[in-house]
């Protein structure tokens, strides 16, 4: 009888402490696995492209250091990155997101570029209880009260985008505005936000109206806003829509006191490649960085020094998306340096916790409750030429002004 | 004839259970709801370009038709989703009888003229001036209803219905008439075919698997945009299948789609920066040393492909 007591308290001591070193050692991961996609062809291709390196980027910065650091194993970690090609194709992203979640167990998710491909991700995160990484997706329709399962880091929804713009009219008393807009989700957010807060201060909407985001020739539509005669022309559209509305614009002889759009902020080289310097001079656009010049930091490094490593890195000057990429990392190591739990939920938690006290290389870093991003601010920027180059000055808001505006444009 | 037929309801029938079962072994939902999706819309466009002839190059048009109608029956009617994926089938059918002149072209020009329908239906819909019913270019939200588990079994039931429309075409004597129209549609007319009204029944038949199995997509990724349902990548991929496997039959859409989408995402997953090398090597491949399609080396040997 005491040979089988014995036995039997022996045998649950084992297995206690078989169960509890096993859980242990199940519980500290030797890899933080970071899932992600990006797309090498398709319309998405540049952009994707340019986002992911920024974000190999971090991940090699990281890994040099011996990893991040994981409050809630007290110890630094490793990243692996693992990434798969959608080919800008929807469908494939699904697969692939899925692959990521239940085949690989990614421990963090990140989102492709934009918002057509991050849609695919925001349903597939939800129900696997996944916290979604979303890096440049700015769809409204993302970020409902029912999901804490999203936050986007690397630029604000994209309705909030024109506030700036809508004070900087209203300050400046430019009182006729013509408003054309490619129809997507992203421009139309945009045209809706600038149209009611520019009605609501009372200036007069001379011309608004939507074309297809496949426009590639606006010389028509130009002359029928200039039959407006509106002080101000407003485009929003995506890069190959800003293109083709500057180039049209130079080519058709029409003048306006002021014409802005979207990209050339975002896009620069892109777009002085493929409109010219003189194509650019005195118009105004959304500024980010690397032309936003964020050197006071209190997360990772400021913007010149990012600049030079990254340069080292890759062999080219970094662009916004590179920027957007490299803050996701940014933002994905501030989470596990504050979560006290290593789950989703913690994660999410922790964002709440430091949101509105992180400022990086692309600005302050602040999600509401629903995980849309608002606290980076989009300033104005106007290029003007000096001593025969292009320049670029921030002209609004007051507290970021570099000079002022140049208006009515020469 | 019989022996046949029961040939065949093996193969579904062990296609279904597979599908049934497979989500419980490996859990990547996502690819498994499209592999079942491309084997669908691969058997509809077998239907048409198996039987008929005509190889409808704007055959994602029927998709996209099939989508928004359930879409909008949801958003607008409030109908429940089983309810809303049949009005996605009437929907794209309905679109294919609209479409119904465009059989009286032949060739590349039925291609052609095919094409640009589906185009001009993905602009209609993403008009902006219809942003309060299509929601114009904005896209589609289906949160609400979002039920992967419950849209993947639907997509299963499609995925059999579209088998068991091939089989009953290739084991009818509506199918033989297909494939007379096929080879001459005079001779055909002259033996006593009714033509015109073969074709109409395959094309309809053809377009409500489309608008079935767009709707399943809207429900299981229930948020999209016009550009994603509409997709000329769509009709490529399909066709692609559709001739890597071999046309006219039940097995060969299935098989083309199983194995091609399966490379598609296994080069995607373990070698994405050479996917585009592998995958033309592949087709060209296929092109030059089998252009009827794999089931073509059973065929050739004299044995029956179901």
């Amino acid at each position: 009888m005491f040979k089988l007591r014995s036995l039997f308290f022996s045998s649950l001591m084992f297995i206690l402490i078989f169960s509890a070193t096993s859980t242990f050692g199940k519980s500290i991961p030797s890899v933080i696995k970071i899932g992600t996609l990006y797309a090498s062809t398709g319309p998405f291709a540049k952009a994707s492209e340019s986002q992911f390196k920024g974000l190999k980027f971090w991940v090699h910065n990281v890994n040099s250091k011996g990893g991040v650091f994981v409050k809630a194993f007290k110890k630094k970690i490793p990243i692996k990155l693992v990434a798969y090609n959608d080919q800008s194709s929807t469908a494939t992203a699904a697969a692939m997101y899925n692959q990521l979640i239940t085949q690989d167990h990614a421990n963090i998710l990140v989102a492709d570029f934009g918002s057509v491909l991050t849609s695919v991700a925001v349903p597939l995160a939800k129900e696997h209880r996944r916290l979604l990484f979303d890096v440049t997706g700015t769809g409204a329709k993302f970020f409902t009260p029912d999901n804490p399962y999203v936050v986007l880091t690397s630029l604000p929804t994209s309705g909030r985008w024109p506030y700036t713009l809508a004070d900087f009219i209203i300050k400046h008393k430019i009182n006729k505005i013509a408003i054309i807009y490619s129809s997507n989700d992203f421009d139309q957010s945009q045209a809706i936000t600038l149209h009611n807060k520019l009605r609501k201060a009372g200036v007069d909407i001379v011309y608004y109206n939507a074309v297809p985001s496949s426009t590639s020739n606006y010389a028509v539509l130009l002359h029928s806003i200039k039959a407006k005669n509106p002080n101000a022309v407003i485009e929003f559209g995506y890069p190959n829509n800003d293109i083709a509305f500057l180039q049209n614009l130079g080519s058709s002889g029409l003048k306006f006191n002021m014409v802005f759009t979207v990209f050339p902020g975002q896009l620069f080289k892109l777009l002085k490649s493929n409109v010219g310097e003189q194509g650019l001079a005195y118009t105004y656009t959304y500024p980010t960085p690397p032309l936003l010049r964020y050197n006071k930091v209190n997360l990772g490094v400021g913007i010149d020094e990012f600049e030079l490593a990254f340069k080292a890195y890759s062999g080219k000057s970094p662009n916004f998306l590179n920027v957007a990429g490299y803050n996701v990392g940014l933002i994905i190591k501030k989470t596990l340096e504050t979560a006290n739990r290593y789950n989703q939920l913690s994660f999410r938690r922790a964002i709440g916790k430091f949101s509105g006290k992180v400022f990086t290389l692309n600005g302050l870093f602040m999600v509401n409750k629903k995980g849309a991003q608002i606290g980076e601010i989009l300033p104005i920027a106007q290029f003007v030429m000096k001593d025969s180059k292009l320049k670029m000055n921030i002209v609004y808001p007051e507290k970021m002004k570099t000079a002022d505006a140049v208006y009515p444009a020469p | 004839m019989l022996k046949k037929r029961i040939g065949s309801f093996g193969i579904i029938l062990i296609i279904a259970l597979i599908f049934i079962f497979l989500p419980f072994v490996y859990n990547n939902q996502s690819f498994l709801f499209n592999m079942m999706l491309y084997i669908a819309l691969a058997e509809g466009l077998n239907i048409i370009y198996g039987f008929t002839g005509y190889l409808p190059f704007g055959y994602v048009g029927f998709f996209g038709a099939g989508a928004y109608s359930a879409s909008l029956a949801i958003l607008f009617l409030h109908f429940p989703p089983l309810l809303s994926i049949f009005i996605g089938g009437a929907g794209a059918f309905l679109v294919g009888i609209i479409l119904m002149p465009l059989l009286k072209l032949s060739g590349a020009y039925f291609a052609i003229a095919n094409l640009a329908a589906s185009q001009a239906l993905y602009y209609i819909v993403a008009n902006p001036n219809l942003e309060s019913i299509t929601h114009g270019p904005y896209g589609i939200s289906l949160a609400s209803i979002y039920n992967p588990h419950a849209s993947y079994y639907t997509m299963l039931a499609v995925l059999v219905l579209s088998m068991i429309i091939v089989l009953f075409i290739r084991t009818s004597n509506f199918g033989l008439s297909l494939l007379a129209i096929k080879e001459d549609h005079i001779t055909a007319s002259l033996a006593g075919v009714n033509v015109a009204k073969a074709r109409a029944i395959a094309w309809g038949l053809s377009a409500f698997v489309a608008g079935l199995s767009g709707a399943c997509f809207a429900w299981y990724v229930s948020v999209f945009y016009p550009g994603t349902v509409f997709s000329l990548n769509i009709s490529v991929i399909v066709i692609v299948f559709a001739l890597f496997g071999g046309i006219g039959t039940i097995a060969g859409p299935l098989v083309g789609a199983l194995i091609l989408y399966s490379f598609y995402n296994f080069i995607g997953i373990s070698a994405p920066e050479y996917f585009q090398l592998l995958y033309g090597i592949l087709i060209i491949v296929l092109v030059l040393f089998l252009p009827d399609g794999i089931t073509s080396i059973l065929q050739k040997r004299k044995i029956y492909v179901p």
